[in-house]
């Protein structure tokens, strides 16, 4: 199968200014949005907590925020993940804010990890406040060794306590990390003695917590810096590859096709509100180590005709090469498009930041590589080699 | 099949019957990380000036003594940050004795003497010196206590540029409060001179200075279960520091009541010599991370070992002792960053990751098979070469796979099949140029190699920046894709080719390939 049964004839140095435009509109458009609201920074920039919950049943943002509100967090971010019930919570909340006085030299960690305990506290139902007052433990939210304690505490043998809390954690494991009823617990094959303590002794609250995270504010700081210094040195480090393996000048056209890249994505990030997290800036780094590689494909090519075409003028030999090495840069493109759009779809929440960011960040390499790179080369020589001449 | 063929099927071969052997059996060998199997990961910051501010203190107190000794008259020695100590008052005529003594005794400060002031600065190279040991001794006693507790491979390194940095990362742990308290618990054991005291309130205790301590004074409190009354004015330095004590033990006092036996190493027993005898008649108090302990009268010269008397039951003893044991910690340390990975949002998110990983692989084989036919096939095993390749390699060198990991080995699918996708490409052109299919694929493979390499290098390069940025799991993603590419230019171009030479080598005349 061939996409182009023979060499294609397209003219894209003449497009180039619309090229421009549409990038510059673009990156435009991110620099505005940058000034205007920001990045929607994660916890790995900005600090904070920030909590991943599931629910039992179906609960809307506004009932979310509702449980945050009793604890006076009721500004705290909430997403939703996909369509399920699971929120992430994200807050920068202090203890003052929440009308509860800091002690004496607590450090910022401490004081997150209050926050996360108050707001537990929220999502926690009348009922279930009152069976964690009478020493109850909540099944969805203890961990295997607690649980395993728990029993033994309980004149549980050690065997069957341990046994037991790992059937648990694996029904946990197995769904949505929520066990609905004692039922479910006995199906899973609990022993008989073991369910008589737990009925007794413990419940099943209508949430979990997947995950907890807290990240002081200092380290944002030092992490917005060497974020900003490894895209540096790396766009320097493909600028000094590119200008030593072929010139100068295509070093240069290279990095402004890169930093096109770059741009772009960024400014989708922006536009979308994706959350700027380290996995983005791994997203950005790999960008400017991938979408190069078309460039390249094409200046090796240009390389190898400006030696045969040797009469033409520079636009033409531009275009030849472009046109040559056309199914290459689409393709190359196309296969690592294809797995970024599995780990999209398929990925997660996780790592769909990543995702989202590598998907734009690949189809803008493609197009800039067909529509900036040489342009760039182009735009060059109209306006510097051809003024020395005349 | 000619000589070349054999060594290089055999080499192949080779290859993937050692990538078999270093990967199995896979669920030992493939170590998850922390996002994929549930635990806590903590980064925590030594503080380091803290332990520098003792040290500077010690110099501090030493050097009173010194000039005491000397009868160098001054007016006053203080620290003035925690790298900086001043003298005021000293006179003109003692300045041979005292540069004497500081050239000695002193040879990690670097001074100025301008008239009655001596200003002192620790010399830079000692300070990072001291900052490296603090930071290190840091990290072998969590390294100790977490052993101690018990928790399965446990990942405990440095991190950071400064250096200052500990990560700790604690897969499947159970108890994330009492874990952290015991790796934070400072067992700062510090030995204290008493000023006054004991007092109700801090009021009371501040009482005879008149709203305004002296620098080298501090109020501290007592621990509510050995002390009744609760504020003791103690001078700020340290008689000897926590890194002196060699060890600690269960003991006893003369009533057989449960006390804390600990032995000093010798320039710890040496500097408590000198102190006891100095001070005999005097109080003592002992202080465990900021809260007295114990408070004793001086009876004796104490030189190499003692018990701390207390209100003790048994089990504070043990608690105390096994803290000491681990070896204190030089300077406080403070968490800046700690992430809980709960059980069931780790197997989530494998699921997800192998489901990702099976979806991208299927659409570029699929792509790779429509659009190339045959030598489509040839780029399919290359691949999965490729991946077996990239999975022994990361189980030889104990490579962790976190998420990120997962989506590098998912970026390296499609980023390996370019190779291919650029030889294939060259091949077609050739052909469409005229050339005959075996001249085709061999000026394809030839003219493609350096475009591979360049291309692949320059991402190898992003990942190597990549990686000096990261923590943890974006290292992983890192270290997946430069495998990864670096594998794919042996299974891509050598691998590959061999592929091609099997299937079309052996015909004499080749008038047709499928690509």
């Amino acid at each position: 199968m061939k996409i182009f049964k023979e060499e294609p004839k397209i003219k894209f140095i003449n497009k180039r200014y619309y090229a421009f435009a549409l990038s510059a509109l673009i990156i435009l458009s991110g620099v505005y949005l940058f000034f205007s609201r920001g990045f929607n920074m994660g916890i790995d920039f900005s600090g904070g907590t920030l909590i991943e919950v599931s629910f039992k049943s179906p609960t809307s943002i506004a009932q979310v925020r509702g449980f945050l509100n009793q604890v006076h967090l009721g500004d705290a971010q909430i997403t939703r993940i996909g369509s399920e019930n699971k929120f992430f919570i994200k807050t920068l909340a202090s203890l003052k804010k929440m009308n509860l006085a800091p002690t004496a030299k607590m450090e910022d960690i401490e004081e997150y990890e209050i926050v996360a305990r108050e707001i537990r506290n929220g999502m926690l139902s009348a009922a279930e406040a009152e069976q964690t007052a009478a020493g109850k433990i909540d099944l969805n939210n203890t961990a295997e060794g607690e649980i395993a304690r728990f029993l033994r505490d309980r004149a549980i043998g050690d065997e069957d306590a341990q046994e037991s809390a790992k059937l648990i954690i694996g029904l946990r494991k197995s769904g949505s990390g929520i066990i609905n009823d004692f039922a479910q617990l006995e199906r899973a094959g609990v022993k008989h003695r073991v369910m008589s303590v737990l009925r007794d002794n413990t419940f099943l609250s209508s949430f979990t917590f997947l995950s907890v995270e807290f990240v002081g504010p200092q380290v944002g700081k030092d992490l917005r810096r060497k974020a900003a210094l490894a895209c540096i040195w790396a766009l320097i480090g493909m600028l000094v590859y590119i200008a030593f393996r072929f010139k100068f000048l295509y070093g240069v056209s290279g990095i402004l096709t890169l930093a096109h890249d770059v741009l772009v994505s960024l400014s989708f990030v922006l536009l979308f509100r994706i959350e700027m997290s380290l996995q983005v800036v791994a997203a950005i780094l790999t960008i400017t180590g991938y979408s190069i590689n078309d460039t390249i494909v094409v200046f090796d090519r240009l390389r190898d005709n400006l030696k045969i075409m040797k009469k033409d003028d520079l636009e033409a030999i531009l275009d030849k090469s472009l046109n040559q090495t056309l199914s290459r840069s689409i393709f190359t493109s196309l296969t690592v498009f294809l797995t970024v759009i599995s780990l999209f779809l398929f990925g997660g929440e996780v790592i769909r930041p990543f995702a989202f960011t590598m998907l734009v960040g690949v189809i803008a390499g493609s197009y800039s590589t067909i529509y900036q790179s040489c342009a760039w080369l182009k735009v060059w020589e109209s306006y510097f080699l051809k003024r020395k001449k005349s | 099949m000619d000589k070349s063929m054999t060594w290089k099927v055999g080499l192949i071969i080779a290859v993937i019957a050692l990538s078999i052997w270093l990967l199995w059996p896979l669920d030992k060998k493939i170590n998850l990380g922390l996002d994929l199997k549930g635990g806590m990961h903590l980064i925590m910051e030594v503080v380091t000036d803290d332990a520098l501010t003792i040290q500077t203190d010690m110099s501090a107190t030493q050097m009173r003594g010194l000039f005491k000794d000397g009868s160098i008259k001054y007016e006053k020695i203080v620290r003035k940050s925690f790298n900086k100590i001043e003298v005021t008052g000293t006179l003109l005529e003692d300045e041979r004795k005292i540069k004497d003594i500081l050239d000695d005794d002193f040879r990690d400060w670097t001074y100025t003497i301008g008239g009655s002031l001596i200003s002192l600065a620790l010399r830079p190279n000692i300070e990072q010196q001291l900052r490296d040991q603090s930071v290190d001794q840091a990290l072998e006693t969590i390294r100790n206590r977490v052993d101690e507790f018990g928790v399965a491979e446990p990942t405990i390194q440095k991190e950071g540029m400064a250096g200052d940095k500990l990560l700790i990362d604690l897969p499947g742990i159970d108890n994330p409060e009492r874990v952290k308290s015991l790796i934070k618990s400072t067992a700062m054991l510090e030995f204290r001179q008493v000023i006054s005291g004991p007092f109700l309130t801090e009021e009371a205790a501040m009482k005879d200075y008149s709203g305004q301590l002296p620098e080298d004074l501090e109020i501290v409190k007592t621990n509510p279960r050995r002390l009744d009354k609760g504020f003791y004015v103690l001078k700020a330095a340290t008689v000897v520091p926590g890194k002196d004590l060699k060890s600690a033990r269960r003991a006893q006092d003369e009533y057989g009541a449960p006390a804390v036996g600990f032995s000093f190493n010798s320039q710890g027993a040496a500097q408590f010599e000198r102190f006891t005898a100095a001070n005999i008649g005097k109080q003592l108090s002992i202080v465990l991370d900021d809260r007295i302990e114990s408070v004793a009268t001086i009876q004796d010269v104490i030189a190499g070992d003692g018990i701390i008397k207390g209100r003790f039951t048994v089990d504070e003893v043990d608690d105390i002792v096994l803290v000491l044991r681990s070896g204190a910690l030089p300077a406080p340390l403070k968490y800046i960053e700690e992430r809980t990975i709960g059980p069931s949002l780790g197997a989530d998110s494998i699921r997800k990751g192998l489901a990702a990983c099976i979806g991208g692989l299927l659409l570029v084989v699929t792509f790779m098979l429509v659009y190339y036919r045959a030598a489509g096939i040839n780029s399919v095993l290359a691949l999965l070469l490729n991946m077996l390749i990239l999975m022994g390699i990361m189980a030889y060198f104990k490579a962790t796979l976190s998420m990120p990991g997962i989506a590098g080995i998912i970026l390296s699918i499609g980023m390996a099949v370019d190779a291919n996708v650029l030889i294939f490409e060259r091949i077609r052109e050739e052909l469409t140029a005229g050339k005959s299919p075996k001249s085709a694929i061999d000026a394809g493979f030839k003219k493609a190699f350096w475009t591979i390499f360049d291309a692949n290098l320059t991402t190898v390069i992003s990942a190597v920046f990549l990686f000096q940025f990261g923590t943890g799991p974006i290292k992983g993603f890192a270290v997946t894709l430069i495998i990864g590419i670096t594998a794919s230019m042996f299974t891509a171009i050598f691998v590959s080719r061999v592929i091609f030479d099997l299937t079309y080598g052996r015909r004499k005349k080749l008038a047709k390939i499928s690509i």
